[in-house]
């Protein structure tokens, strides 16, 4: 009995101080290891099209490197450029061209490239569903420059949204 | 049986894999000796021109160091400026002097178009200086030369990056 009591004791205790304070946890989609491999392969696909051989870096939510795919005959720093350019769509959820653009010298923004690891170049998009930014795409060494760079990574992210939004239906 | 069964679940296997994508990558790469060569180049054509202590870096394919030569009088930063000299016009396929006018913030293409790579300037390695010459085998950047130090500042040293990838000329045909 006196255990019975401390127990219902300390539940209606908890119950209040939950519902005078409800909190949530924070959480929303990131991105298995199969949804980046659907990203890669949807920017193998776009630069199969072309004859290209690009280098992929695949972030999930946190901007953990969930994928990495060297491109056969890519130069050194392409690499490392397609995962900066992941980093950079991720952390300010834009494609890393945009971000580019509105961080010219000159800008009020500017001082915005000085975020260690972000670049302002093409080729990085960010994996959205609805407002949410569940991870990355960065791409470096197709054919089009920073504008080709950018529609393959697009290709990728769009192929990883879709294939989180199927389960989504489905669950 | 058993054996006939094990070739048959390697044949789908390779099957699976796509016998056509499935090819061992072949690249090529220069040698120790290609990089003496190239760096003794760079040193003769220097001296040419009077300048007789440079420092030189010698990167390969992947843009690791082959060679590194001090000079005997260099300044504490050389010998990295050269590597990243060398680095760059690895990486970029191209002399670093045309990067540089590439990734300059006001750079234009043939059409007056802005073509906006300055942010390639953030790569870690790379270096906005004249002195690296990339070495090119059938299209392919194999490797790169970056020269520092000689006495005619960024022009001088290009020339004498240029005549180190001269010296492995005929074996890039």
């Amino acid at each position: 009995m006196f255990r019975m009591s401390h127990i219902l004791t300390a539940a209606a205790a908890s119950v209040v101080l939950l519902s005078a304070a409800p909190q949530a946890f924070a959480q929303g989609p990131s991105l298995t290891a199969a949804q980046a491999m659907a990203a890669a392969r949807a920017v193998q696909a776009y630069a199969k099209k072309e004859g290209s051989d690009p280098s992929t870096v695949v972030l999930d939510r946190d901007g953990n490197i969930v994928l990495q795919l060297k491109g056969n005959n890519s130069a050194p720093h392409n690499l490392g450029l397609a995962q900066r350019k992941a980093f950079t769509a991720n952390k300010f959820k834009m494609k890393s061209i945009e971000w580019r653009d509105a961080t010219k010298p000159g800008t009020p923004q500017a001082s915005e490239r000085e975020t260690p690891n972000a670049i302002p170049l093409g080729g990085g998009v960010p994996i959205m569903v609805g407002n949410e930014v569940i991870g990355a795409v960065g791409v470096s060494g197709t054919k089009g420059g920073q504008e080709g760079d950018t529609a393959g990574a697009q290709a990728g992210a769009d192929a990883a949204a879709a294939a989180v939004q199927r389960l989504q239906a489905r669950n | 049986m058993i054996r006939l069964s094990q070739i048959a679940a390697i044949a789908g296997f390779a099957l699976a894999l796509g016998a056509a994508d499935a090819q061992v990558l072949t690249e090529k790469n220069i040698s120790m000796q290609m990089a003496m060569t190239a760096f003794q180049g760079a040193v003769a054509e220097c001296k040419k021109s009077g300048s007789n202590d440079i420092t030189v870096a010698i990167v390969d394919r992947a843009g690791q160091v082959a060679l590194l030569a001090r000079a005997n009088n260099a300044s504490p930063h050389n010998l990295e400026l050269a590597r990243r000299k060398a680095y760059t016009a690895r990486t970029f396929r191209q002399a670093t002097s045309t990067w540089m006018e590439r990734t300059a913030l006001d750079a234009v293409d043939d059409k007056g178009k802005a073509i906006d790579l300055n942010g390639q300037r953030y790569l870690e390695n790379t270096i906005a200086e004249k002195g690296g010459m990339p070495i090119i085998w059938h299209g392919d950047a194999i490797g790169g030369v970056g020269v520092t130090g000689s006495k005619g500042g960024g022009e001088a040293d290009e020339a004498c990056a240029k005549a180190g990838v001269a010296a492995i000329a005929n074996q890039l045909l």
